[in-house]
């Protein structure tokens, strides 16, 4: 009886076991944060989180999608908007943050409000001037759909819809963003050679900009004031609004500088329309506070030349086959 | 997970062959077992001081009247003890309670038989760890309307309302506390003495609780404070044995 058991039991957790092939953290990249022993990906799991992702329905009169202010045509995120906008044409506070590489992330939102990837859907589904819905509603509405209840059925072998199961798909498709495939990291692993001037733009990226923006990820995933002058129709205190400790004051979360060249406007706020005037605000715009980053006191000098060439290195981040990979495009024609 | 699921799942994987033992073999462990239980209920009733506490029903209260729409909360890692040590702790505790479904007020243990306890311990709101963990089923579900969703953590407690004594033109008020991060961890530990009975009755008295809020200066609290963190520690101090 016994060993029969055990064999039930390994017969099982294989069952559920994740699949390979769907996550691979890239080679000499740090171990993901995401806790994967609660919800191992599944291709079918994967899919649903996919439609989910591209479908309207999410928000309460079926306008908008996740995919509305994170396109993947930008590396999932809102371009050409400062500050991205939801049902009803209404403008948030906030520019839309890229999706990429959130397995490596500990909390997200621009002032870290959200813990665990799992959460974060639950904040633009509710807030008002993004989805105006909630979860109760959607899942109702969800579990009223033909298509729904064949792809829940067949990512958790049942048809009905939970909070929990939507939240859980939608982190399996937002988990399977990676993207390790740039000229930056052809050159890591000495499959192409960087032009001189980004070789030179990599030498300036290290001494000035590594520290914060650091490889692989291109972030520490801390938070930092990065001297950004107070917008005093927003005023917005950042991380200051969560823990309410002042010496949090004014401090964003540090966001990839992967796929930069598709991700503008640039800053929280999304005040900067280009990499150039972001060069220009660390070179003479910084404002002094309380809780500037150490890294910012003593004042960034670069010439023209130099700031070009940071930017020449920054495009080397850009990757193509993760702005077009069809695993992540909008399944809309398949379910049509 | 249901026998029927969990016979689809038998079936799936060993083919209609076997079905027959598996289930014969399941169901005479299921016998064993129940013979060496026994069933206690913990049954928390919510009070308006004497009278039982019936939602969107007028109750007089200080100077004025008072109404509830909404009452919840969750209650976690029940243990029962004897002698400062544990004799039963239930896994996976998380239970929430609504005032608007009776079936939320019963939680049924099944415990081993003539297991004696004094004293019955648990959680007053949701613990750091699970905060943190991601999406939850069953009483954590999202749905339940009791997780924040502008900034991550479980609402641990909610009562909302009308009431003369509030200062707003709409008379209305609403608390919805929790809190996981330090400095503002809302989280209590609740300990009663007990005798070892098969049904234990916890009364909340939701007017010693309405005592500790001053409604005409403060009619609503939705965010992790210190505030929170002390009123969440006074409502802790309402729950007793009937």
């Amino acid at each position: 009886m016994k060993v029969l058991k055990y064999i039930f039991f390994i017969v099982i957790s294989l069952s559920f076991a994740q699949h390979d092939d769907l996550f691979i953290t890239p080679k000499n990249w740090p171990k993901p944060v995401y806790n994967f022993t609660n919800n191992a990906l599944t291709k079918s799991k994967v899919e649903l989180g996919r439609v989910l992702f591209y479908d309207p329905i999410l928000s309460k009169d079926n306008t908008i999608s996740c995919a509305s202010c994170h396109s993947p045509f930008s590396a999932f995120t809102h371009i050409d908007h400062a500050l991205s906008h939801g049902i009803h044409d209404s403008i948030g506070a906030r520019n839309s943050p890229a999706l990429i590489n959130l397995a490596w992330q500990k909390t997200f939102m621009w002032d870290g409000a959200i813990n665990n990837l799992d959460m974060q859907a639950l904040a633009p589904i509710t807030h008002k001037a993004e989805m105006a819905n909630d979860i109760k509603s959607l899942v109702q509405k969800l579990n009223t759909i033909k298509l729904y209840k064949h792809l829940f059925k067949d990512a958790f072998g049942d048809s009905i819809a939970t909070g929990e199961k939507t939240l859980k798909a939608i982190s399996q498709f937002l988990l399977t963003l990676i993207s390790s495939n740039a000229k930056y990291d052809r050159v890591m692993k000495k499959q192409e050679i960087f032009t001189s001037q980004e070789i030179n733009g990599y030498r300036l990226f290290q001494k000035h900009c590594n520290t914060c923006h650091k490889e692989p990820l291109f972030t520490t995933n801390d938070f930092a004031n990065n001297g950004l002058s107070i917008d005093t129709l927003l005023n917005d205190y950042g991380r200051f609004i969560i823990t309410k400790n002042p010496s949090d004051s004014l401090k964003f979360k540090i966001p990839t500088l992967r796929n930069i060249e598709f991700t503008f406007p640039y800053m929280h706020d999304g005040r900067f329309k280009k990499l150039s005037q972001v060069m220009t605000h660390y070179t003479s715009q910084i404002q002094s506070s309380k809780t500037l980053a150490s890294e910012l006191k003593q004042k960034i000098t670069l010439t023209s030349n130099e700031k070009v060439d940071i930017i020449a290195f920054l495009i080397t981040l850009s990757d193509r086959e993760f702005v077009f990979d069809k695993r992540f495009a909008d399944p809309y024609i398949k379910y049509n | 997970m249901t026998n029927y699921k969990f016979i689809q799942i038998i079936k799936q994987l060993l083919g209609k062959k076997y079905l027959a033992a598996v289930v014969f073999l399941c169901l005479q462990c299921a016998v064993l077992n129940s013979q060496n239980k026994n069933e206690i209920k913990v049954v928390f009733q919510p009070f308006f001081g004497s009278y039982p506490l019936i939602l969107d029903s007028t109750y007089v209260f200080e100077n004025g009247q008072i109404e509830f729409s909404t009452l919840k909360f969750y209650i976690s890692n029940l243990q029962f003890l004897k002698n400062e040590k544990i004799v039963f702790k239930e896994s996976n505790s998380f239970h929430l309670f609504d005032a608007s479904n009776i079936k939320s007020q019963n939680f049924t243990f099944t415990i081993p038989k003539g297991l004696l306890f004094t004293e019955l311990n648990f959680n007053f709101g949701i613990d750091s760890l699970t905060n943190t963990s991601g999406a939850m089923g069953g009483d954590l579900d999202p749905t339940k309307g009791m997780y924040w969703t502008w900034q991550s953590g479980y609402v641990n407690f909610k009562i909302e309302g009308t009431s003369s004594l509030c200062n707003n033109k709409r008379k209305e008020f609403q608390f919805h506390l929790g809190g996981y991060q330090f400095p503002f961890s809302a989280l209590q530990k609740i300990s009663l003495d007990v005798e070892s009975k098969n049904t234990l009755v916890i009364y909340v008295d939701v007017k010693k609780i309405m005592e500790t809020f001053n409604l005409s200066s403060i009619d609503h609290i939705m965010s992790p404070s210190s505030e929170a963190v002390r009123l969440s520690y006074l409502i802790s101090q309402c729950f007793s044995l009937k």
